[in-house]
């Protein structure tokens, strides 16, 4: 439980996260590694294949650090753009807070 | 970059994709059914479509649209390209050209004739003759059926991917029985640094029909692992839709050569629940309008780059270049900008603001990447130079006069690759001249085919840019007045197809650029008649046919019989000659009655520099183009020989040239000079011959930078242009063959007088 206790970090996403955003988010997910996380993508009004693609690596790199990543807030727009392109984000929907 | 250099840019793919459209088109004329010819064909007009789909360019889109249906008829052997189809995609080809200068610059076309020409090609596709006149009814609707499912309200630029679907059925049939497709779509990372979207796809994808999608995660490695551009995910997808396989197919037009693509049909909708079995689909029933509905915010410029972000490394070098350019390139700035400053006034202010994009050319990048080092190499050339003036004490001058002579010979290095830099081939223009042809031919009802030789020829791009209008005037005239009508020709012995030649080579540093028809000639009685009605010369002048061919050039004269829209007005010749002249260059035409005339115009390869050799004559100094000097000989007073009472000759190797006194013909001095004084130039005049030119001494080879005279003083017999020495005197530059016409006894006066005329 030491490690949960680290102190939880949040991150806003860009509205649009297209693929000049790509190497950006990548960039601040390495940055956040190692704490848990809790991601906003409450302003997000386009996302691309690539960023969702950065996003489900850094839940995996985060599920092999045992840190919890979560989406706190999520836009409709985010939802459905997952939904359509077949990428299940239930399980990393916010439930305990 | 913004919007409008992306348009740009789109506009100069263009202008290449119609002249791989046009050169492809007159391939398969001649009778290339090479299957690569026509792919050639329809990629160019795809490629056109799908850029200007997404700059909503719909007039373009939708004229597109038809013609690439039709080249996909042809694609797939449905219909033989004869000699009627392919009359046809010449002229669609054309309306396409127009089609792009009018979204570029404004103005309008001519949309009966676009209109028309839809018809015609919508004919073909079904497999018809080319109708004559095709029903009116039809018109409407073929000029709507590929817009109407555009759309074009949303301003995703996702124009493209809208096929009409119109053909296609019913969409209330029972969804249980739509066929079903299992789709593999694997997209490789190209496709995303192309700027496509693979969201984008899936969701024009599931438009058609009802979809269950399965995204394969497998792939993906972890977070510190991954390079965030590449492509990891890819997806199964089973969707059930009554549009067929080609409608699946087309959601990836674009996209199809940056992914792994593979679309299977199911007959019935049980397969792709087997399927559904042993992956997790998720449905993916949603009302998706929310996407549909994003912002149009500067960003969605990644959504409409469809084709632009396939160009994206084109633009790096062309920025690169052009920063390069824009030093050597202002001479070339200003004909842009008044041409600029024309557009914009036939314009609204929407379009004033994507003309106003500062004129580029692309260039390889190898050119690119030499010049760079050349500049690396004097960056450090530069430092080695100066540490030598700093130890000058210890280690004396020869380090620096070492250094020197590197920074000298990186200096012209990077001259050169500069020149390269500017240095375009005469294709384009030639290919417009093909258009012209046509045009003409098809106007005056002659048959004429345009050949055409050694394109890719490269000259300085003002050069080219300067070289249309003229050819144009010269091409017009070649077929209206050269060629004669089929019937004539076919009584002369000829084949009623009149050729027209058009061939470009370099001779001695310059560029050749010749235009030959197969035609009557010049009428030499009727010239002569004509210069007389005209009181251009005296009734009872003697001239030689040499001399009557060159009274065409003179103002306000033409032999048409009838003034034709085409030509014949007057103008033309002169302002020819004119433009040659202004570009530094000579025309010459010779003309065979009964086998056609020549034109040959030969011009200088690049407006800025010149290898030279430095001479003085009679005490002035001039430099004579290194290019024309063939060797460079002391007269023996043995060798000199007189001929006729002026001329002599020089004997070189056993065999007579003519000897040219350049102080004489410039009228530098009132005497001949005594050639054993000093030092004959032998040199090759661009009529074929070599003459041996006199001059005082020889001071060196040198680099010079061409200064026009026309553009700072006025044009002078003889001499080409002007230059500024070192030691900052002017010198100026030998016109050489002017010079050796003028020693053939046409006085350079005379020259003059007839230019004054002109």
């Amino acid at each position: 439980m030491a490690a949960k206790k680290a102190a939880r970090k949040s991150l806003s996403l860009a509205p649009v996260l297209d693929l000049n955003e790509a190497n950006a988010l990548h960039g601040k997910l390495m940055a956040l590694r190692g704490n848990p996380l809790a991601i906003d993508a409450s302003a997000v009004e386009r996302v691309g294949a690539l960023c969702v693609q950065v996003l489900m690596a850094g839940a995996k790199s985060w599920e092999e650090d045992n840190q919890s990543f979560t989406f706190a807030k999520v836009s409709d727009a985010f939802t459905k753009t997952t939904q359509l392109i077949g990428v299940n984000i239930d399980h990393l929907m916010a439930k305990e807070i | 970059m913004d919007m409008n250099e992306i348009k740009e840019i789109f506009f100069q793919e263009c202008e290449e994709q119609l002249a791989e459209l046009e050169s492809g088109l007159l391939r398969l004329n001649d009778g290339d059914r090479d299957p690569e010819t026509v792919n050639a064909v329809f990629r160019a007009v795809h490629s056109i479509k799908g850029g200007a789909g997404a700059f909503g360019l719909d007039d373009l889109v939708s004229f597109a649209h038809v013609f690439e249906t039709t080249l996909d008829c042809v694609r797939s052997n449905k219909l033989e390209p004869n000699q009627d189809v392919l009359k046809v995609m010449l002229k669609s080809a054309d309306v396409l050209a127009d089609l792009t200068n009018v979204a570029r610059d404004g103005g309008s076309v001519d949309q009966a004739r676009s209109a028309q020409l839809i018809r015609e090609l919508e004919a073909l596709a079904k497999g018809e003759a080319p109708p004559a006149a095709a029903p009116v009814a039809a018109a409407p609707k073929a000029v709507a059926a590929p817009v109407a499912p555009a759309p074009v309200s949303n301003d995703e630029g996702f124009v493209p991917v809208a096929f009409s679907f119109d053909d296609f059925g019913d969409e209330d049939e029972a969804v249980a029985d739509l066929p079903s497709y299992e789709i593999v779509f694997k997209p490789k990372s190209e496709l995303y640094t192309k700027g496509n979207e693979a969201t984008l796809l899936l969701r024009d994808l599931s438009r058609l029909g009802e979809m269950s999608i399965h995204c394969n995660m497998d792939g993906l490695p972890s977070l510190d692992q991954m390079d965030p551009e590449a492509a990891y995910f890819s997806w199964k997808v089973s969707i059930k839709t009554d549009k067929g396989e080609d409608a699946i197919r087309s959601v990836f037009e674009f996209a199809e050569w940056d992914c792994d693509l593979e679309v299977t049909a199911h007959e019935t909708g049980e397969a792709s629940e087997a399927v559904a079995d042993d992956l997790p689909m998720q449905p993916v029933p949603f009302d998706l309008s929310a996407l549909d509905d994003e912002p149009d915010a500067p960003l969605g410029v990644v959504e409409e780059e469809e084709q632009i972000a396939a160009v994206q490394e084109a633009v790096a070098a062309a920025e690169a270049a052009s920063n390069v350019v824009q030093m050597a390139a202002s001479a070339s700035r200003a004909p842009a900008a008044d041409k600029g400053a024309a557009a914009a006034a036939a314009q609204n202010n929407a379009q004033q603001a994507s003309s106003a994009a500062a004129p580029t050319i692309r260039v390889d990048l190898d050119r690119v990447d030499r010049l760079i080092n050349l500049v690396g190499e004097l960056v450090i050339n530069q430092a080695m130079l100066s540490q030598s003036v700093i130890e000058n004490d210890s280690n004396g001058v020869s380090s620096i006069n070492m250094g020197l002579e590197e920074l000298q010979q990186l200096t012209r290095e990077i001259q050169d690759s500069v020149m390269a830099i500017r240095a375009q081939p005469v294709k384009p223009v030639f290919q417009r001249m093909a258009r012209t042809v046509r045009e003409i031919a098809d106007i005056t009802g002659k048959s004429v085919r345009l050949v055409t030789e050694g394109e890719n020829t490269e000259v300085d791009k003002t050069v080219i840019d300067k070289l249309a209008e003229p050819l144009t005037h010269m091409i017009r005239n070649a077929v209206d007045h050269g060629l004669e009508m089929p019937e004539k020709r076919i009584a002369a012995g000829k084949n009623a197809e009149g050729t027209v030649k058009l061939t470009a080579k370099h001779r001695s540093g310059r560029i050749v650029i010749e235009l030959s028809d197969d035609g009557a000639g010049i009428n030499r009685e009727k010239v002569r008649q004509k210069a007389i009605d005209n009181d251009l010369i005296a009734a009872d002048a003697n001239l030689s046919d040499e001399e009557i061919d060159n009274l065409i050039f003179h103002a306000g004269f033409s032999t048409a019989d009838k003034v034709s829209d085409l030509s014949g007005r007057g103008v033309g010749m002169d302002v020819v000659k004119r433009s040659i002249q202004a570009l530094g260059g000579r025309i010459n035409i010779s003309s065979k009655p009964g086998h056609g005339s020549v034109f040959t115009m030969s011009l200088p390869l690049t407006l800025a520099v010149l290898d030279g050799m430095v001479v003085t004559v009679a005490g002035q100094t001039l430099v004579v183009p290194l290019t024309a000097i063939v060797e460079t000989l002391q007269p023996d007073a043995a060798a000199i020989h007189s001929f006729g009472a002026t001329q002599r000759l020089i004997s070189i190797r056993n065999s007579f040239c003519p000897l040219v006194d350049v102080g004489r013909i410039l009228n530098f001095r009132a005497t001949q000079a005594n050639p054993v004084e000093g030092v004959a130039l032998l040199v090759e005049s661009e009529g074929g011959g070599q003459r041996a030119l006199m001059v005082d001494a020889i001071q060196g080879q040198r680099q010079v930078v061409i200064k026009s005279l026309e553009a700072n003083y006025t044009h002078v017999p003889g001499i080409a242009a002007a230059t500024i020495l070192g030691d900052g005197r002017v010198a100026l530059i030998l016109d050489v063959d002017a010079v050796v016409a003028a020693s053939r006894g046409q006085s350079l006066q005379h020259e003059t007088s007839l230019a004054a005329a002109g």
